[in-house]
């Protein structure tokens, strides 16, 4: 094959790892799968299913991929062989393609995927408050103790408020579809406001199995996966994708963990089992939760909006989660925070470098 | 899982651009054979808080210019069901007998013949660690291959290495084996 010809492919298959079609199924599986996957030494059995699963769902992925293109997989594979495939920068976009055949590398990927998401649990927690709870931060000394504990409790408020975010969830679902089809308005479900939520309540289970197509019926014709060759602008090019990915796994990041937790939840401790001035203090964290959940997707709908406006000049490098003021937080609940940081981004680094 | 697959896993292959040859390596055996033990020894690592496994354990180990990713997997009775999750591609496998066991010879020996039944270890190279000759009561590796069948073997390459994990002593005559045996099946 002509040289020319590889390089067109390879600027499409990288295209392709950037755009939504193949971000937001990855995305969205690491999410959902990534809370088993702790940093322990030894391996879960429950690992090999979910790395087999992840490898199915790529094949797919990648099928679908080439015979939209209308490319077979000698030119995938010798476009993919080209010297200029193997540039470092393009290395990191197929991070996820390799894992499929490197359970190590799978395994790194969901352990930071579970780290961030921890991470911005405790965001979300600290945006809400000022600081992290009382019952976050108090009793317990050791601090994988109290990191562990913490993310039960998250995960018991989640489980609680679940009715109220799938309700949510199909809602906004419901909203997309009418704003992204023609489709006549079928409101029998009102506009905004908690009369809404109440009415969807009944679809939470419509929610859950619709979501996954979530990426293909609501942005149909974003960024085409072929791509016209730019020959000097390769590996700037290559970042760019990066940075993309990046934003909108990140975006998507923060609804997605409130999904899985929820589900994750399921396998642990029942909200019924917990002392009564604990489940008064989950409900307490639900109510705060709910607001934050709002507040999250006001901010996430303008993101969108601001982004559709001027998508080339906005990578958006700032996470969207990022608290807009801590001046409540007193010293002590700060160097808390920072000890809880800290360990967090050891955790992740320590994830990265493996 | 048909064409794409194999398209996928050749193009990964070529995209790690390493020009290191990779061996995958199955650790199989009964619970406490010390097979984690083993893993560790190759690794240089400390054997001393090991504790049964229920799960599985990787590493990488470079020898003779080769990277071999060892895989070691549970081998409690609850476990075993799993092991055949894990032979696919499978270049070798190393299956560990605790010595001094001698009650258990039976069951591990039935387990290794229905291995060596499995359609993805058809022909893969065997290695048998007689493990804990370190133990008064251990017995002689011949004796094993003798209780084990081992002659009857005729498809496949198989050595039976008499070793502790805990010294380490036998261990590397038996991935002296390894490396040969791979290197003459690969070339
Ligand atoms: N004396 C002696 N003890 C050994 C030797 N190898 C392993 N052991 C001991 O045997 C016990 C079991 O070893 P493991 O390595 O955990 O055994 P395993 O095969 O991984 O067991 P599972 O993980 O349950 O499948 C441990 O107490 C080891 O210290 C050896 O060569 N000599
Ligand atoms: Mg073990």
């Amino acid at each position: 094959m002509a040289e020319d010809d590889s390089e067109w492919i390879i600027e499409s298959i990288v295209g392709y790892l950037g755009s939504p079609e193949w971000v937001i199924p990855v995305t969205d599986f690491m999410e959902n799968k990534c809370t088993v996957f702790d940093d322990e030494d030894e391996n879960k059995l429950s690992y090999t299913d979910i790395h087999q699963q992840y490898k199915k769902l790529v094949e797919k992925l990648l099928e679908n991929y080439m015979q939209e293109v209308g490319i077979n997989e000698q030119q995938f594979l010798d476009a993919c062989t080209s010297p200029f495939a193997k540039s470092k920068s393009l290395q990191a976009v197929f991070q996820p393609v390799l894992a499929t055949d490197d359970f190590q590398m799978f395994r790194s990927l969901m352990v930071q995927k579970n780290t961030e998401l921890q991470l911005q649990a405790l965001r979300v927690i600290k945006e809400q408050n000022g600081a992290l709870p009382e019952c976050l931060t108090d009793g317990v000394d050791v601090m994988t103790e109290l990191q562990q504990q913490e993310m039960k409790i998250l995960e018991d408020v989640l489980k609680k408020s679940k009715e109220e975010y799938d309700e949510e969830m199909s809602r906004r679902l419901l909203i997309e579809k009418q704003m992204g089809s023609t489709s006549s308005s079928s409101s029998d479900k009102p506009n905004k406001g908690d009369e809404a939520r109440s009415a969807a309540l009944t679809s939470s289970k419509q929610s859950n199995t619709s979501k996954p197509t979530l990426g293909s019926s609501v942005q149909p014709n974003l960024l085409p996966a072929v791509r016209a060759p730019t020959k000097s602008s390769e590996s700037s090019d290559a970042n760019r994708h990066q940075a993309e990915e990046q934003s909108s796994s990140t975006e998507a990041a923060a609804e997605a963990y409130l999904e899985e937790a929820h589900r994750e939840a399921g396998f642990s401790k029942p909200y019924t089992e917990l002392s009564p001035s604990q489940q008064e203090q989950l409900q307490q964290r639900a109510a705060y939760l709910r607001q934050q959940r709002d507040k999250l997707h006001a901010l996430k709908r303008e993101k969108q909006k601001s982004r559709q406006a001027a998508e080339p000049e906005e990578p958006s490098h700032t996470p969207p989660l990022e608290p807009a003021t801590n001046l409540e937080i007193s010293a002590e609940e700060k160097k808390k925070l920072q000890k809880r940081k800290h360990l967090a981004d050891k955790l992740k680094e320590e994830v990265v470098k493996k | 899982m048909g064409e794409a697959q194999k398209g996928l896993l050749s193009v990964i292959e070529k995209l790690k651009g390493s020009t290191e040859q990779e061996v995958r390596i199955v650790l199989l055996g009964l619970d406490n054979a010390g097979k984690t033990t083993l893993l560790k020894t190759l690794a240089s690592e400390d054997v001393n808080t090991i504790t049964p496994t229920q799960g599985f354990n990787i590493k990488s180990v470079a020898s003779h210019g080769m990277k071999l990713n060892v895989w070691d997997i549970g081998g409690q009775r609850k476990i075993r069901p799993f092991w055949k999750k894990y032979l696919e591609n499978t270049d070798l496998l190393i299956y560990v007998i605790d010595s001094a066991d001698k009650k258990r010879f039976e069951e591990t020996g039935l387990e290794l013949s229905e291995l060596i039944d499995e359609e993805n270890l058809k022909g893969v190279p065997v290695l048998i660690f007689a493990n804990k000759q370190d133990l008064a009561t251990a017995s002689p590796a011949s004796e094993i291959a003798e209780g084990l069948n081992l002659h009857t073997y005729r498809d496949r390459e198989w050595q039976i290495q008499a070793c502790s994990a805990v010294s380490g002593e036998g261990v590397q005559d038996g991935m002296n084996w390894i490396c040969n045996n791979i290197v003459n099946r690969k070339k």
